[in-house]
């Protein structure tokens, strides 16, 4: 599944034509479904108006071909409820929660968080569980058990400890409770999640390299190993490229592949010339030119 | 260096009698027990040994009597952790004269060491033995020290014997860095899942496991490895979650915990030495109850 990054102008506003082009290159190139605007989609760096006007152009752009969820994590939990009734209200498929930022909220605080979430929209809810960047903060096994029991709508995680132990407590509590909640993982971390019940991943390097990352998807699902372990070794290998100040990175080797999408926003920086130039050499280097479209 | 290849590594407790000695004639049964129920290596005294409760001198005398009683079935693997370099150093240099297969070591305990001081550390230790040396990497059992991937790909180009690690850290972004770059640089370096959670590890391409649950469900421990290394990964899904269950049940307690379940399976290797305690009466029910919960632990064998 591919969660677009956000195009800019050189002044930084918004770039609608672009984004267009950028959601319709994801749906040919394979994409299953479309999330918007995960962090890579530099979410926190966007204004409430501007959240609901692309997500506007997503669900319009893709017009049911695939799958549309809305990524509705916001600082105060108020604008996320407001997202998430916005997300409802313009057709969308669904929507994805991280745990609340800042607060280092306890587990009743999360759970008293999902439920007023899932409780005021009809959509299926997707939770998002990354502790490593949010101080520890986590979604417990059993935490995750009481909520699918209490919740009809509570659909799926994102999982981005990329940890056995956590992804094995999380599985095993959820998929004994309801055995087609969705377990995917936040980046493409497909080989080691697929044998424990992971049903797919967001992607990261999506916008550079579309065939490798279907590739990784379909030799786990066959259980082809020795094959899907050396795809996943490329595709973490671009993730450890672009993980640094993310996505900034990323745009930058999106320039690389003819499909430019102007600046980062700041705080993060926009990659310079030289850090593009670098990643040339990586993406030459992993013969991603010879193996991915140019351009849009 | 002489190539070991570890495979499915069983890591047995130390028992104590209740004078608080090592309790050397339960230690050799607990031994052939490990041996004659799917053990590939033995790796002792590891953390779930206690090796930290050890002296010096146990701990050589324990190795001793450990490689006297396995003889030439197994191949015998010794922990060398320590604080200091030089005590870890002569720790390996013992451990290759008692006649071991390998020795392991992780970072120094209590010091919070920068990624040099470790380059420091493991030359210190490898260098004092030819024998192959596997790094350990349990960041939570060492307060967050880690080991990271650019720091093995500087110890294979320093040490001819580092072979492989032992990856108790869980943590799948460093495993695939780890093994983009390192069987590359280092023919037949191994990485070995450092428990019993080995789906995972052996779909990026991990070849061994330790498993210190082995004292207590030997059957479901092989059943994982074997089927992990046959590349069966969907199929093993169901005693991997099992045995992970059975882990999360043991880790609240810890070696005591361990210790507590191995009573409950008939093989009674006594209680922790100071200061770990025994498991309290409600944390030792809630510990019975829940192995009654796990269904394949009613196949595994019952006493010595």
């Amino acid at each position: 599944m591919q969660s677009p990054v956000t195009p800019f102008t050189d002044d930084f506003s918004l770039d609608l034509p672009t984004f267009e082009r950028l959601l319709d290159f994801h749906v040919r190139t394979g994409a299953t479904a479309i999330s918007w605007p995960h962090h890579k989609g530099e979410s926190l760096s966007l204004t409430i108006a501007e959240r609901k006007l692309f997500a506007e152009a997503a669900v319009r752009v893709v017009n049911g071909r695939i799958p549309v969820t809305i990524h509705v994590s916001a600082l105060a939990v108020e604008d996320t409820m407001e997202l998430a009734r916005h997300a409802q209200k313009i057709g969308a498929d669904g929507i994805l929660a991280i745990t609340p930022y800042f607060w280092t909220p306890s587990l009743p605080a999360i759970e008293a968080y999902f439920v007023r979430l899932c409780s005021a929209i009809e959509l299926p809810v997707l939770s998002y569980n990354s502790p490593s960047y949010l101080a520890g903060v986590e979604i417990t096994g059993a935490l995750m058990s009481r909520l699918i029991e209490r919740l009809p709508n509570f659909a799926g995680v994102k999982e981005a400890s990329f940890n056995s132990e956590k992804f094995l407590e999380i599985s095993r509590a959820a998929l004994s409770s309801r055995p087609d909640f969705a377990l995917l993982t936040g980046v493409e971390y497909l080989l080691p999640s697929i044998p424990l019940g992971g049903v797919g991943s967001y992607s990261a390097a999506g916008s550079i390299c579309p065939n490798l990352c279907s590739q990784l998807y379909h030799a786990c699902m066959q259980a082809d190993w020795p094959r899907a372990r050396e795809l996943q070794y490329k595709v973490s290998w671009l993730w450890l490229l672009f993980r640094d100040q993310y996505p900034s990175s990323l745009k930058g080797g999106m320039v690389m592949m003819g499909r430019p999408v102007g600046p980062t926003r700041p705080p993060l920086p926009t990659a310079s010339k030289q850090r593009q130039s670098h990643i040339r050499s990586e993406l030459e280097r992993l013969g991603i030119f010879d193996s991915e479209p140019h351009g849009w | 260096m002489p190539v070991l290849t570890p495979g499915l590594v069983h890591t047995p407790v130390t028992p104590f009698s209740h004078d608080g000695g090592i309790a050397l004639e339960v230690y050799g049964k607990l031994l052939d027990f490990h041996v004659a129920n799917g053990a590939q290596s033995l790796a002792l005294p590891m953390h779930i040994g206690e090796s930290v409760s050890l002296t010096d001198g146990e701990r050589r005398a324990l190795l001793e009597f450990a490689i006297a009683r396995i003889g030439d079935r197994i191949p015998v693997l010794a922990h060398v952790s320590e604080s200091g370099s030089a005590i870890a150093a002569a720790l390996a240099r013992h451990a290759e004269k008692a006649g071991a297969a390998a020795v392991i070591a992780t970072t120094p305990y209590y010091w919070t060491p920068p990624a040099t001081m470790l380059i420091e550390h493991f030359i210190a230790i490898g260098a004092a033995t030819a024998l192959p040396f596997f790094i350990y990497n349990a960041p939570e059992e060492m307060r967050g020290a880690r080991i990271t991937a650019d720091l093995c790909r500087e110890l294979i180009a320093k040490l001819p014997n580092f072979a492989g690690l032992v990856d108790l850290s869980l943590d799948w972004q460093f495993m695939i860095e780890l093994m983009t770059d390192a069987p590359r640089l280092r023919p037949g370096f191994q990485l070995i899942s450092g428990t019993e959670l080995m789906v995972s590890p052996a779909a990026i391409g991990a070849t061994g496991m330790f498993a210190p649950l082995a004292a207590i469900a030997p059957r479901m421990v092989r059943e994982l490895y074997d089927l992990c290394r046959a590349e069966k990964l969907f199929e093993a899904r169901t005693v991997q979650e099992q045995l992970a269950a059975l882990r999360q049940s043991i880790k609240l307690g810890g070696v005591a915990g361990l210790k507590a379940a191995m009573r409950v399976m008939g093989r009674d290797c006594g209680e922790p030495r100071a200061p770990v305690l025994a498991l309290e009466a409600v944390s030792l029910q809630r510990l019975v109850s829940e192995l009654e919960a796990i269904a394949l632990l009613r196949f595994e064998p019952r006493g010595w």
